[in-house]
């Protein structure tokens, strides 16, 4: 960890693929810089193909940057000593055909763990993922939601610092999912700090502190999720006596005006309502949700950045 | 060296189905020992011998290509080196397990070997040191192959791994080029395998032996290399 504090850090990174028989590229992140703070659930999010994964993969150091650097715990991307201190769970895990407890002892071992403690806590992290009656069976018969959860097992094996989780819960039954969500919240609760990326929005909302919101390889938005969800709550103001023109947006509903405003225009709006001499029947705050803001975000973004050749 | 260890113990178990196929191979070759009698069928049991290690040096090839490409396409390989394990140590456990796998034939030949054409009248120690030469082959070929295989396709790593190999003593016999003999020590491994026969089983030398752990380790040290500036979460399709 730098002396920011932060366990994951992005700067000014570019990545670009080309087609191997073609001089085309396409640029999956632009000048994307980032910092994740220790002991923080970390929300990354954004539609397919707006380079989450292609972020993660970097900060793994399983490719390398066309342009910019990066760090992780500290170290430039790619030290694999750094990664001693990680728990990483790609999205559509593959495993090693072979029985769970073995499979997580394996992770663990490579990892650098010892024999001893590696028995107890492979048994204790199946646990954790409700696979401990199945720990002894072998992963190639397995669900896909068994086989996540195996996934997170290992991930979970080291008891990382930094838990990099590419959509956890994807394959995951509600109870699953609910169990994968109090597992992050322990974390964070134990200062881990959880770099998670993920489709379902209500799941973000509910454990992230501060989320980003990537689209065609740029950050479009990021935030305490508590700052965003508040700094755009809204109101919905019915009144009567006035006309809907006199505001912009409002429409005329059952005989009253249905005026939508931000939080920050509810004063004004309430006071230009009696000014024009109408009277005000509700005032009815409506929080936006996470899912809301992140279809803003990405509506709002430039179209993708493709490259020809040069 | 631990994470090495458990990647080519892992390897080995990942490949352990063409492993004991291969080693069908050698149960014929015990088969013929016991049905036909030893003295008699020696030449026999001497080229069925002969084949069934040089077999192997083509199998060691086929390893090497196909080692990173199966785990690239399967996409194990990311929850491997999302651990503490570098790149190198990857490798080094690839050709650990590749060594592991021709060292497990080898023995089985080795043991075969020199109880069948041992009981004819061939010299046990020339057995084994014949297995020694099949090792550092196998060994530097399934090297070769997954260097080229760090960038090329399992097909075209096989292709480039057969031509390294070959090329160098093909060209040797051109007159004037009779150093290149010396250059890729596999067919001469080979050779020193084929060539022997009862009447003179060859002779020790472990010259090609030494050259040919010393070009493991520089083609390991390459693959290495290369390897490092490979974007591995990259599809191989």
């Amino acid at each position: 960890m730098n002396a920011m504090g932060y366990v994951l850090e992005f700067e000014r990174v570019t990545k670009e693929y080309r087609a191997s028989l073609s001089r085309r590229r396409f640029r999956a992140l632009d000048n994307f810089s980032l910092q994740v703070e220790a002991e923080e659930i970390f929300g990354f999010l954004g539609p397919n193909g707006a380079g989450k994964t292609t972020a993660i993969h970097l900060a793994m150091g399983f490719m390398r940057p066309t342009h910019g650097c990066g760090r992780l715990l500290g170290e430039p991307f790619g030290h694999a000593v750094a990664r001693r201190r990680v728990g990483f769970l790609p999205e559509n895990i593959a495993l090693y055909p072979r029985r769970a407890e073995r499979l997580v002892r394996f992770y663990g071992a490579i990892n650098g763990m010892k024999a001893a403690y590696l028995d107890k806590r492979a048994a204790q992290v199946l646990e954790m993922v409700g696979l401990q009656d199945d720990a002894k069976r072998n992963v190639s018969r397995f669900s896909r939601g068994m086989l996540q959860r195996v996934g997170l097992a290992q991930a979970l094996v080291n008891d990382p610092e930094l838990l990099i989780l590419d959509e956890p819960t994807s394959a995951l039954d509600p109870v699953a999912r609910v169990t994968v969500r109090e597992l992050l919240l322990a974390a964070r609760q134990a200062g881990k700090t959880i770099f998670l990326s993920s489709h379902l929005l209500s799941e973000v909302e509910l454990v992230c502190d501060r989320v980003a919101v990537l689209h065609h390889g740029r950050l479009v938005r990021m935030g305490r999720t508590a700052d965003l969800l508040q700094s755009s709550e809204r109101a919905e103001i019915m009144a009567r006596g006035i006309t809907p023109s006199s505001f912009t947006g409002a429409v005329a509903q059952d005989g009253l005006v249905k005026i939508s405003v931000l939080g920050c225009q509810q004063r004004e709006t309430l006071e230009r309502i009696w000014d024009l001499g109408g009277e005000v029947i509700s005032v009815v705050p409506q929080r936006r949700s996470l899912e809301e803001i992140f279809l803003e975000a990405t509506a709002d973004a430039e179209s993708p950045s493709e490259k020809g050749a040069q | 060296m631990r994470p090495v260890v458990l990647i080519a113990v892992n390897f080995v178990r990942e490949q352990r189905w063409p492993i004991l196929v291969m080693l069908l191979w050698v149960l014929l070759l015990a088969f013929l020992g016991l049905t036909t009698g030893a003295a008699r069928q020696r030449d026999d049991l001497l080229l069925v011998f002969k084949q069934v290690a040089v077999y192997f040096v083509a199998f060691s090839v086929f390893f090497g290509c196909s080692a990173i490409y199966n785990e690239r396409r399967s996409r194990r390989i990311l929850s491997v080196l999302s651990k503490a394990v570098s790149r190198q140590q990857y490798l080094s456990g690839l050709v650990l397990g590749i060594t592991i796998a021709c060292a497990i034939y080898c023995f089985a030949l080795g043991i075969t070997g020199s109880w069948t054409l041992g009981e004819a009248g061939f010299p046990v120690a020339q057995v084994w040191f014949l297995m020694v030469c099949l090792i550092a082959a196998c060994t530097l070929a399934g090297t070769v192959a997954l260097m080229f295989s760090t960038f090329l396709n399992p097909f075209f790593a096989a292709g480039a791994t057969a031509a390294v190999m070959v090329l160098p003593a093909v060209l040797s016999s051109k007159p004037g080029l009779g150093y290149l003999d010396n250059v890729m020590p596999v067919s001469k491994l080979c050779i020193t395998l084929l060539n022997s026969s009862f009447g003179a089983p060859g002779k020790v030398s472990w010259s090609p032996i030494i050259l040919a752990a010393i070009e493991t380790l520089v083609f390991w040290l390459l693959s290495a290399r290369i390897f490092s500036y490979v974007d591995i979460a990259v599809s191989v399709e």
